[in-house]
């Protein structure tokens, strides 16, 4: 959810510079303000509107999130070498390269591995058939 | 998916829509040095109560697009069941993806990361042309609709007239 408030300095440069700061658009020109450390902080979805830092979560959203990241990291992952028929990952509609990683999800369909692995921990079915992961992901496993 | 991925996608999207213009909307930044604030003008589709109608509407990108859906709001006034009164647009392929635990939704009906520009477009058009009265963002219109049908249709020829006018404002 974004902060509504818009600091003094924001309002001050658009005053200068003469136009209305619009709604959205006030993050992108501003200085970072100080004292903000530049450190990455990972975060997680324990459900798919709601975005929230690790030290954040209940218990049982940390439970729900390992397990997930586990299932994830159950599927085939390998290097594109530009045999398969599938040429472009269609999250990022960028042409595979040879040499990026790529991650195979059981109905077949393959992805970048960072641009899908986002989306699993969000939603865990294919964006191409909708197939849901964890049911296929079973159903290989009875087999 | 990092900033750079996300603006690099919406470019690309710009540029093939710049290329390959798709029937009933015509689409371009509201400012050209932010590439996540998209003006989209649809055009009423034919054989609709919208038929020779502009609407205007901003489409809004989140930084982390695709893996979280825009937001779509008519600029210009409009009279439509699933359009709300403030001019947001409450359709399911803009609904944050997931598991839907009541059911409602199925996932294929929710945002996917694989929609675009022209995707979302597409489904507004024939959400134009085909309300959805179960799930109304605008009751009072949602009614008339089924209800009222005349008077519904006379308040949408309203909004028509008054695009025309302000469309090219």
């Amino acid at each position: 959810m974004g902060n509504c408030l818009k600091s003094p300095t924001a309002d001050d440069i658009s005053l200068l510079r003469g136009n209305d700061s619009q709604d959205g658009s006030e993050a992108s020109s501003e200085p970072p303000p100080p004292y903000q450390e530049s450190v990455h902080v990972p975060m997680y979805h324990p459900a798919p509107n709601i975005s929230r830092p690790a030290s954040q979560l209940t218990e049982e959203e940390q439970i729900r999130i390992a397990k997930r990241i586990g299932l994830i990291q159950h599927l085939p992952t390998g290097i594109y070498d530009g045999s398969k028929k599938i040429r472009e990952c269609v999250i990022c509609m960028g042409e595979f390269c040879v040499g990026d990683a790529v991650r195979y999800l059981p109905c077949m369909h393959i992805y970048h591995k960072e641009c899908i692995d986002d989306w699993l921990m969000r939603s865990f079915t294919c964006p191409s058939c909708m197939e849901p992961v964890d049911a296929a992901l079973l159903s290989t496993y009875e087999t | 998916m990092s900033l750079e991925q996300s603006a690099l996608l919406l470019r690309r999207q710009l540029a093939e829509l710049n290329r390959h213009p798709v029937d009933g909307f015509s689409a371009g930044l509201i400012d050209d040095d932010d590439i996540y604030r998209w003006e989209v003008l649809i055009i009423g589709p034919p054989d609709t109560y919208y038929e020779g109608g502009f609407f205007k509407t901003h489409l809004t990108f989140p930084r982390d697009y695709p893996l979280k859906p825009p937001k779509l709001k008519f600029m210009t006034e409009i009279w439509h069941p699933n359009i709300d009164k403030t001019g947001d647009v409450c359709i399911s392929i803009l609904h944050d993806p997931g598991e839907d635990k009541f059911g409602y939704e199925r996932p294929e009906e929710r945002w996917l990361p694989v929609h675009t520009v022209e995707t979302i477009m597409v489904s507004v058009i024939s959400m134009l042309a085909d309300p959805n009265d179960e799930s109304p963002a605008n009751i009072d219109a949602a009614k008339e609709w089924r209800e009222r049908r005349e008077e519904f249709k006379k308040k949408v020829a309203r909004c028509v007239r008054k695009s025309q006018e302000t469309a090219w404002d």
